[in-house]
């Protein structure tokens, strides 16, 4: 039994990597204050080899970046993307889009 | 001597565009703001001001350049339209903003920038002021979701007009508070409403080296104002009212001062 539970979790694991549709980083940015300001970390970010989409929410200083299958970004390229903007990277989470 | 007082008249008339406002900056004074890295501005602008019979318009045409995130370049491009005097494309001018400081925190960005605006005298027949002018100023901002405050002090050095008159040279320090009423979500219209103190200290013109009793002196102005924006665009628009005057000798004191504002993040 232990054996088939391992074989789905394994196999479920190999699915999601294998049919992501591309990467999403949430990334936790220190200085969003107003709206306006934050086009120029938009502006940086789509115009990146790999980023389909980048999506905001300010209450909680969150950039949501999606990237294109098969594209990664290092939180040190993020980092300095969000540095060249005006802002602040506090930390990063990275998930699969499904 | 009509020409000494067109020249002091056209400088006291031009002194209200004397600051590079940027979006998320006050209307009237100097903010912190500079562009991202690779990030182009563009502005178009216009002044009114109105003391006694004097009445000038400019319109004017910036566009900035953001040389890294902290550091921005920008020149501009002035038209005056005066009632008194000729009207036409002024002296241009290019300006720096150096942030230099930067403190960040969830939805709150406090922060300090250096800043050199320099006018050559570019214009010719008489629609500049006929002198080459620098500003050199250091602005300080605390932008929060709700709350926006800055502070600012500029130093004006302006150069030796023709017919040896030396305009005096200008303080001007601006306190701004500012509020959103309403936290806007990104691609939200955004309203921030402001209030201005904006003060000027004018030093006396001289005439070979002579003083000129009607000139220089100190004004104190408060200027509501505000700023709306969607995404890249930017509306902003204030009015300044005179609140103290101290002006030496006889001259026109300032009736209001007013300004409206387009601009774009490409």
């Amino acid at each position: 039994m232990k054996k088939v539970m391992l074989l789905i979790v394994i196999s479920l694991l190999w699915s999601t990597t294998l049919f992501a549709a591309g990467t999403q980083y949430d990334l936790r940015v220190d200085g969003l204050a107003c709206p306006f300001c934050a086009y120029g970390i938009e502006k940086k970010l789509t115009k990146t080899d790999g980023v389909e989409s980048v999506a905001f929410d300010l209450e909680k200083g969150l950039v949501i970046v999606k990237v294109k299958e098969g594209m990664t970004f290092s939180e040190a390229q993020l980092k300095l993307l969000i540095e060249d903007s005006g802002f602040t990277m506090r930390s990063m989470t990275e998930k699969p889009i499904i | 001597m009509n020409r000494i007082r067109l020249h002091l008249m056209t400088a006291s008339l031009l002194i209200f565009v004397s600051g590079v406002t940027s979006a998320h900056d006050p209307v009237f004074g100097l903010g912190p703001h500079t562009l991202f890295k690779g990030g182009i501005e563009t502005h178009i602008g216009f002044d009114q001001s109105k003391a006694n019979t004097n009445k000038a318009m400019e319109s004017s045409l910036e566009v900035a350049y953001g040389i890294t995130g902290n550091w921005t370049a920008r020149v501009e491009i002035p038209y005056v339209d005066r009632n008194i005097g000729p009207s036409g494309i002024s002296d241009m001018r290019i300006a720096t903003k150096y942030r230099f400081w930067r403190r960040d925190d969830l939805g709150l960005q406090e922060s300090s920038t250096a800043f050199l605006k320099i006018k050559p005298d570019t214009a010719s027949n008489g629609r500049g002021n006929g002198a080459s002018d620098s500003i050199l100023g250091i602005a300080y901002g605390y932008e929060s979701r709700k709350w926006y405050r800055w502070a600012s002090v500029r130093y004006r050095f302006n150069g030796e007009a023709l017919g040896n008159v030396s305009r005096g040279d200008q303080y001007l320090v601006d306190l701004v508070t500012g509020i959103r009423f309403k936290p806007s979500a990104y691609k939200e219209a955004d309203w921030v409403w402001m209030l201005e103190l904006n003060g000027e200290k004018t030093k006396n013109s001289q005439l070979n080296g002579v003083a000129l009793a009607n000139s220089g002196g100190t004004e104190w102005f408060l200027s509501p104002g505000l700023m709306w924006t969607l995404r890249n665009f930017a509306i902003k628009t204030g009015m300044q009212f005179p609140v103290a005057s101290n002006l030496n000798g006889i001259q026109a004191e300032s009736d209001y001062r007013a300004k409206l504002e387009f601009e774009w993040h490409l």
